[in-house]
């Protein structure tokens, strides 16, 4: 009686087809809402990464260059301002050690006179 | 009637690289399961449509979580069954007469036995929805009651109670009515 009733609901039950019209319908609409195809933003994805690391790369190997490039302008800067400082100095020097040499000169020639003037007379 | 499984996983992962004809394959090979389903539950062809169609685009939209045929149609199944299960009991009274108007919903295989038809019908009509979606995931989807279970995410004795209950209904039924074709068949 259970295996008769059984095999009724199976028969019964097989499944049926939806209306044709339903079946384009449910194509159409299930295709639309399809998700955007993963391919394209892995391999975007993939190969965006090697170009991320090459752009950060030279990036940083421009900074590094104009760095070195700015601190060897400024010390050249520098020595050639040190070394104009000294040539003034030593200027200065000479100037300073000719006038005292002049100055020592008169001195000397004042001293020697007067002796000479009172020897005379 | 069934497409082969290798068949069908190939096509599930072209579809999940996006390609549009595999996954029109998949709709094609598993539609009419979700459909019939769909109907026997709910009742109504329009309504059966709508869910047919909320399951495919749900199922369009979580491809990736699918690893294989055998999970997808799993997953079918356990979607249009809870799917359905819902609506009936967030719908306070599920129009039964609509079961009467919907000769479809029942095989054509043998169109000779209207009293079976009768049957089916008020044993659909009596059963809540949990309980028809056992009899229809057994009978319909040919599935064992272990499957059932965890399809439904049922315990096996709920399982095996709601068939059994179900047997003994459509039994009532066959022995209540034995006459009333003929009544039918002269009006």
């Amino acid at each position: 009686m259970n295996e008769d009733v059984e095999s009724k609901l199976r028969d019964a039950l097989r499944p049926v087809e939806p209306r044709a019209e339903f079946s384009r319908k449910l194509l159409a609409r299930t295709l639309s809402t399809q998700a955007a195809p993963s391919k394209k933003p892995k391999v975007s994805r993939g190969a965006a990464r090697p170009l991320v690391g090459w752009f950060s790369a030279s990036l940083a190997a421009c900074l590094l260059v104009a760095v070195g490039i700015q601190q060897q302008l400024h010390q050249q800067r520098l020595r050639a301002t040190g070394l104009e400082a000294r040539r003034e100095v030593e200027q200065a020097l000479r100037v300073t050690s000719q006038k005292l040499n002049l100055a020592f000169e008169a001195i000397k020639s004042q001293s020697t006179a007067p002796s000479d003037e009172k020897s005379g007379v | 009637m069934d497409a082969a499984p290798d068949y069908l996983d190939a096509k599930l992962a072209q579809a999940r690289s996006g390609e549009r004809s595999a996954l029109t394959a998949l709709v094609q090979a598993h539609q009419r399961s979700v459909y019939s389903l769909a109907l026997r539950m709910l009742g109504t062809r329009d309504l059966a449509e709508d869910l047919t169609q909320d399951v495919f685009m749900h199922m369009s939209a979580n491809l990736g979580a699918i690893a294989s045929n055998t999970h997808l149609r799993f997953w079918l199944r356990r979607v249009t069954s809870n799917r359905a299960i819902d609506q009936l009991r967030h719908r306070s009274r599920l129009p039964m007469s609509s079961f009467e108007d919907q000769s479809e919903l029942f095989s054509a295989e043998d169109p000779a036995d209207p009293l079976l038809q009768r049957h089916l019908r008020a044993l659909l009509a009596h059963l809540s929805p949990p309980a028809r979606a056992v009899l229809l995931l057994r009978y319909q989807e040919d599935l064992d009651p272990m499957d059932i279970a965890r399809t439904l995410d049922m315990p096996i004795n709920t399982v095996k109670s709601h068939l059994k209950r179900s047997l003994q209904i459509m039994r009532e039924e066959a022995t209540r009515m034995p006459s009333e074709p003929c009544q039918d068949s002269s009006t």
